[in-house]
């Protein structure tokens, strides 16, 4: 039985309040939107960045296949950063960095301008945001996203879930429901640990409400002014024998020109 | 009572607390993940990347079966077997921060049916790109020398493709997919735009060279420069963005026909891409281009009568693509199409061809001619084709991909189905089988060629 923090606060401190014989100011508990955002900044640099994803994929604990990828996010148009303001959304420009076969592809994600270049063929591809679900760690997953963007939050309470190190985490377990035609997913169950903020645990569900992915995000280190997960270990929830481990390093803040996000860059991209 | 009221808080406090979650069944599924070595180190500076290079070796072998077609084909017939082993490579150099090269080549060890074993036919060279590319600021960008451009966004047949005609090589499937990636560029010069919401595109390609004539494979280190610049052309393209709409506009000249085309994609919900192509022209139609591209070139008799009658006078034509992709099933992606070609056969021109082609087998060479040249422009030779293609990738294991495409003739439902298996042996190593076959009714476009269905088998090495 899980009981509202909230109401529990405002118990515990009326009653010591009174037994101290006066009163004190209670904090309110953020909203879903607050925590969302919150966890949105300690996911992601809200800036414009690159950073290195390896991606390995496991079935039944052996290590199958692994691709290297360099992404790179542009935040939008900084606007002021109020409560009020919208929160914002990032682009994303990923190269295959590795295995061979696939290095110099280009996949570019502008919101519902999605595209996939081969240098092969100089070819590009529009691709929808289901495509982006093709893959074990899909597009989808690897993206830069800011969720507050794209889904409305609700709270449905909170828990101690156990983390991917198996170590207990007190967090708020909230419902995202696809907001916009850029999400990704029809909706996720998210944990998002009290204290710090830190996405603990996320489930993804498709339109029908089955299970899709199940996601840990941990090695937490300090990146780009804020703690951060750096691995995101994502299981199969149709085939559980599959997990994909998506590493993250190598990031660095860098300015990335508005020109880089139209198809006709795709065969001219070069990493400045 | 002091003390009552602090227990009394405290036992709150304590019940308040969210109690334990449940042993959550998922992290059993997190198997022990063993070490795996992490990402190569990043370059200590982007022009560090320079030169870089994308080489493969590959060997495809291929078999394949002929039948006695309706009408008779002129000589060479095609060949049963073929295998070709080459070495491909696309490099590009730095040599000054604004100044790049590009090599795109692939040198073939060609061993066929009916050939021997060592000829003037047994080395060839593909060069399909060589320029240089300035760029003076920023996301502009001049460039000169062969430059493969193609242009379009339906898979089966790209209207606005302006540069596509004599490009094609020999190749390891069918699939439309595939073509793209082994063709010839064409000399010109090129400046393009970038800004941040589009782009724009101008081109000059010279007409350097008396045209060469119809080949059916390439031969020897030719570059084929005859094939791609045997007349001028001008081509402007502007492409933007509107919400969910991409579009391209593109105009092009050449002597003797011109277009103007337009393309466009945009979703439809989380899972369907619909695109069309469209471009009209002034120009003659397929069998008068034909017939005049044959006596250019002095394969066909000067001032012969075409082989079938028909409309040979240039008039405005539309070519159209139009179609949408599916993504179905997590990984199953669908794509289906419409193609017009305004210019091409008839169902009237077809039975023409065919009747001719039994009475008068005389006329067979000029009746293949004109599917020849057809092919080699890469264009349909019917006007109504439909197009679906299937891409199934991990399709029962991770590294197993499948998939199938099917050009269909709809006026007598004829077509060309290619289905083809692609096994990643590895990080460095791909497997490549694609079984085709040429379906339809002896007299059907489809039908009536003489290769009824090959086999290829392809054997990749990236570098």
């Amino acid at each position: 039985m899980f009981i509202p923090r909230a109401r529990g606060l405002v118990a515990g401190a009326v009653i010591a309040g009174l037994a101290q014989g006066g009163t004190r100011a209670v904090a309110a508990p953020p909203s879903a939107r607050t925590i969302v955002e919150a966890a949105d900044r300690a996911r992601n640099p809200q800036q414009s960045f690159r950073t290195t994803l390896t991606l390995v994929t496991y079935r039944g604990g052996q290590a199958r296949d692994r691709v290297v990828l360099a992404v790179h996010a542009k935040i939008e148009d900084p606007l002021p950063v109020t409560p009020s303001s919208p929160p914002r959304q990032f682009k994303n420009l990923v190269r295959y960095v590795d295995p061979p076969r696939d290095a110099g592809k280009l996949v570019l994600l502008d919101a519902t301008r999605m595209w996939f270049y081969d240098p092969a063929s100089k070819t590009s591809v529009r691709i929808s945001a289901q495509q982006r679900l093709v893959g074990q760690a899909s597009d989808g997953d690897v993206l830069t996203v800011n969720l507050a963007h794209d889904y409305t939050p609700t709270v449905l309470g909170e828990e101690t879930i156990k983390d991917a190190d198996h170590q207990d985490r007190r967090t708020w377990h909230l419902n995202l429901v696809a907001a916009t035609p850029e999400a990704v997913y029809a909706h996720l169950d998210y944990w998002v640990e009290q204290d710090t903020f830190r996405a603990i645990k996320a489930k993804f569900h498709s339109d029908s409400g089955r299970l899709l992915k199940i996601a840990y995000y941990r090695k937490f280190a300090e990146v780009l002014g804020a703690t951060r997960p750096t691995e995101t270990v994502i299981i199969d929830a149709v085939d559980a024998s599959l997990v994909t481990t998506v590493d993250a390093s190598d990031y660095r803040a860098q300015e990335l020109p508005d020109a880089w996000f139209q198809r006709d860059y795709l065969p001219r991209f070069e990493e400045e | 009572m002091t003390l009552a009221l602090m227990a009394l808080a405290l036992l709150t406090a304590a019940d308040v607390a969210a109690a334990p979650g449940s042993e959550d069944g998922d992290l059993a599924l997190i198997p022990e993940l063993p070490n795996v070595p992490g990402p190569s180190p990043p370059p200590a500076s982007p022009t560090s990347r320079f030169p870089q290079a994308r080489l493969y070796l590959e060997d495809a072998f291929t078999l394949a079966a002929r039948r006695e077609p309706l009408v008779p084909l002129p000589p060479p017939l095609p060949y049963r077997w073929q295998n070709r082993l080459s070495i491909d490579a696309q490099v590009e150099g730095l040599p000054r921060p604004s100044l790049k090269l590009v090599l795109s080549d692939r040198f073939d060890v060609v061993a066929q049916e009916d050939v021997a074993l060592w000829s003037h036919s047994t080395p060839r060279n593909e060069l399909r790109e060589a320029y240089a590319a300035w760029q003076p600021r920023p996301r502009l960008y001049f460039e000169a020398g062969r430059i493969n451009v193609r242009n379009g966004v339906a898979l089966g047949f790209n209207p606005i493709d302006v540069f596509r005609p004599r490009t094609l090589v020999g190749q390891a499937s069918l699939d439309p997919s595939v073509l793209s990636r082994n063709r010839l560029g064409t000399l010109m010069v090129r400046g393009q735009a970038i800004g941040d919401r589009g782009a724009i595109t101008l081109a000059w390609a010279p007409g350097l060279f008396q045209p060469s004539p119809l080949t059916r494979d390439a031969i020897g280190v030719d570059p084929r420069l005859d094939a791609t610049n045997a007349t001028n052309r001008l081509f402007a393209s502007v492409s933007a963005n509107l919400s969910d709409v991409s579009g391209q506009a593109v105009a092009y000249h050449e002597p003797g026909r011109s277009k103007a085309g337009l393309a466009l994609t945009r979703p439809l919900g989380q899972s369907v891409i619909a695109y069309a192509e469209v471009a009209l022209g002034h120009e003659a139609s397929l069998l008068a281009r034909a017939l005049d591209f044959g006596q250019q070139t002095k394969t066909l008799p000067a001032g012969a009568a075409p082989p079938i009658p028909g409309d040979l006078s240039p008039a405005w034509r539309t070519d159209a693509a139009a179609g949408a992709s599916w993504t179905v099933a997590r990984t199953l992606t669908v794509n289906l199409e419409y193609h017009f070609h305004q210019g091409a056969l008839t169902a009237t021109d077809w039975d023409r061809w065919f009747d001719t082609g039994r009475a008068e087998p005389a006329l067979g060479p000029q009746l293949w001619y004109v599917r020849a040249y057809a092919a080699d422009q890469l264009e349909p030779a019917s006007q109504h084709n439909a197009f679906v293609r299937l891409a199934w990738p991990d399709i029962g294991r991770d590294e197993l991909e499948l998939d199938c495409f099917a050009f269909v003739n709809l006026r007598d439902g004829s077509a060309l189905t290619q289905v083809t298996a692609i096994y990643q042996v590895s990080d460095r190593w791909t497997f490549t089988l694609a079984a085709s076959i040429n379906a339809g009714s002896a007299q059907s476009e489809r039908g009536s060629l003489p290769q009824v269905a090959s086999v290829i088998g392809a054997l990749v090495l990236y570098l």
